[in-house]
């Protein structure tokens, strides 16, 4: 179904208030069901904003439209000036959106080094030439790439556990390795989508100031998803609420915190309260 | 390239010029190859009178084996598309590189026989063919690539598996050899359309240039272009296709390159492989060699081998290659033996022998040894 399309305005349009990463606008829907309607959302250089929901509120479907998994069937992204709408998901992580899996998607039979070794194709430059030859060239890319990716698993302390493969790692461990992997891309914007889904709350505390440092160091812009509250609250500047796929508040943590339909959608009132 | 990362990457000093393009550079490059080809040399010179012709022709092709299936493992195995076409490319290479030193031959020197010795102009000749066929074959396999960003599965497999099937029709319907050259003089454009290539008997009359030393070369190099792609950022592209495309596609890896590229590599090396075999000495290359029991045969050897494992398929291919000659009372049930091999196999060990190792990767590691140190001087 396409909804109408929405005059473009001119907020992306090169000021230089512009956010980094501008959804403007977007709806999605399968068949009957409208999965995201109207989404709108301004990410600024290196901010951390929050998007939460009750389950089946569309935020994944929100990461999947900014990542080109699924086009939107109006609307616009752009990201730094690059509108990204209709291009292909590995244009999208070559242009700067890095992303993590709510339910794990490593690479299972990949070492943790050859997981985050990875990203090192999307800049590379090698050649088949090249690689048969091993050339001298191509040995000084790999080993530049590889030297990257240890100082990248530093971050997280996943440097010892380099030939381990992935699927080996434990659950926090491989939480972790999704991160690293993400940003070995090195992305403007990083999409979490859900990271301390099944920490514990030593881990998420270990968690939140790892997405800070993280932020800080790279200077990224990072939005992420996460049911724990505390969490969210605690890192985000602001945050979005999401239900059956229509933002129904956005703001910082204390004003969603008091907002009444918030409310309304994670304790079911029948009619919100405004 | 990677220069303007974020600072607090460490980034190290650059490797010195002489490292990066000096003679020990070349030697680093070159010495597989040299290694390899002086190997193949000395057992050209050598195992032929220790081990008498018959052996030398189970050699030989077990060499021929090895390029199959390292090449297809490059689909199947490291880019995890399912292929059961690999014996049409194959073919279509045999077939090529046949017509140019056949007719080639014929034009130059007035007969198909073999010509020159050893390295000789004749052996020339014929590398190019392999090499041409080759390239021919790795053009069929962009076009069978193709679909494959499409399907995949089951449906795939039935892609290739019509490729080689109508590639085998296709060739049984060929207009039949020119004897000589009287018969080439004499010739008009519908001898050659379809391809004078002997039909449903086989391209008879072939010289038969390859030998231990040929086999030997084009083996180092599909193994050493196997080994090294592995070990590149290409290689790691096509695992991790295998592994997860949703993922890979987040990470910035071109699905669609990526598995047409590990079609098309894959259909060169069995392309110059078909050129081995369609001049191997008492071997006619016929169109029954474009089906799917030969395809089927190199699957079962990169299955075998593990997935990705380049010297698990090798060891695979000499083991199947091999065994149905020291069997040969049980040939006709060696369809049976593949088939209950490939299922006791999925039952025990569904990752092949080696899964994704190399055979030297599966004993224990070397205590005390540093994975850094190690990744990074690979």
């Amino acid at each position: 179904m396409k909804s109408n399309q929405v005059p473009s305005q001119d907020v992306a349009s090169g000021a230089s208030t512009a956010p980094l990463l501008f959804a403007e606008d977007l709806w999605l829907s399968f068949g009957g069901l409208k999965a995201v309607q109207n989404f709108t959302l301004g990410l600024p250089r290196g901010a951390l904003y929050g998007l939460i929901g009750p389950n089946g509120a569309g935020k994944t479907t929100v990461f999947n439209l900014l990542t080109g998994v699924y086009r939107p069937d109006s609307g616009r992204i752009v990201l730094d000036s690059q509108e990204l709408v209709g291009r292909q998901p590995h244009e999208i992580a070559a242009a700067g959106i890095a992303r993590t899996f709510q339910n794990i998607r490593l690479f299972p039979d990949l070492t943790v080094l050859d997981n985050v070794r990875l990203a090192g194709q999307l800049r590379a430059s090698q050649r088949l030439g090249g690689i048969l030859l091993r050339t001298g060239r191509q040995r000084e890319e790999e080993a530049t790439i590889c030297r990257r990716a240890f100082a990248l698993l530093e971050l997280f302390d996943l440097q010892d556990r380099a030939d381990t493969l992935a699927t080996n790692l434990s659950y926090g461990h491989q939480r972790h390795l999704e991160i690293v992997r993400a940003l070995a891309t090195e992305p403007k914007v990083l999409l979490l989508d859900e990271p301390a889904a099944g920490l514990n709350s030593r881990e998420k505390q270990e968690l939140a100031g790892s997405i800070r440092r993280i932020r800080a160091q790279f200077q990224l812009a990072v939005l992420l998803i996460d049911h724990d509250m505390n969490l969210v609250m605690e890192i985000c500047e602001r945050i979005a609420v999401l239900d059956h796929g229509v933002m129904i508040a956005r703001g910082t943590p204390a004003e969603i915190q008091h907002d009444p339909k918030v409310i309304a959608a994670y304790l079911g009132c029948s009619e919100p309260l405004n | 390239m990677t220069k303007d990362t974020p600072a607090a990457v460490g980034s190290p000093p650059p490797p010195s010029r002489a490292a990066t393009f000096g003679a020990r550079a070349w030697a680093v490059s070159l010495w597989p190859f040299v290694a390899g080809v002086a190997l193949a040399a000395f057992l050209y010179f050598t195992l032929p009178s220790a081990i008498g012709p018959y052996y030398l022709r189970i050699v030989v092709d077990v060499g021929i084996a090895m390029v199959l299936a390292v090449s297809l493992n490059i689909v199947s195995g490291m880019t995890g598309q399912f292929s059961i076409g690999h014996a049409g490319f194959m073919a279509l290479g045999g077939y090529t590189a046949g017509m140019i030193t056949y007719y080639g031959s014929i034009l130059c020197w007035g007969t198909a026989s073999r010509h020159g010795g050893f390295l000789g102009v004749g052996d020339w000749l014929f590398v190019v063919a392999c090499v041409v066929g080759g390239l021919v074959a790795a053009a069929a396999g962009y076009m069978v690539g193709l679909p494959s960003l499409r399907l995949r599965g089951d449906y795939l497999a039935i892609v290739t598996l019509g490729f080689g099937e109508i590639l085998r029709v296709v060739l049984q319907q060929t207009n039949k050899v020119m004897e000589d050259a009287a018969a080439v003089r004499a010739s008009t454009l519908s001898d050659w359309i379809p391809p004078p290539v002997g039909g449903a008997v086989g391209f008879d009359g072939l010289p038969k240039y390859t030998n231990l030393f040929w086999v030997g070369v084009f083996v180092t190099m599909t193994v050493v272009m196997a080994y090294r792609l592995k070990q590149s950022s290409m290689g790691r592209a096509m695992l991790a296709v295998r592994e997860d495309e949703i993922a890979a596609q987040a990470m910035g890896v071109d699905i669609a390159k990526t598995k047409v590229r590990a079609f098309v590599l894959a259909a060169l090396f069995a392309g110059m492989a078909g050129g081995l075999f369609a001049h191997e000495p008492g071997l006619i290359i016929s169109p029954k060699d474009a089906g799917f029991q030969r395809s089927f045969e190199y699957l079962i050897m990169t299955v075998l081998g593990g997935r990705g494992s380049i010297s698990g398929v090798m060891l695979a291919a000499a083991i199947l290659t091999a065994l149905p000659e020291f069997l040969r009372d049980f040939e006709q049930y060696r369809l049976i033996v593949y088939a209950f091999l490939l299922i006791i196999m999925m039952l025990l060990r569904p990752q092949g022998l080696f899964g994704i190792h190399e055979i030297w990767q599966i004993w224990p590691r070397r205590a005390g040894a540093n994975p850094k140190t190690e990744a990074v001087a690979r």
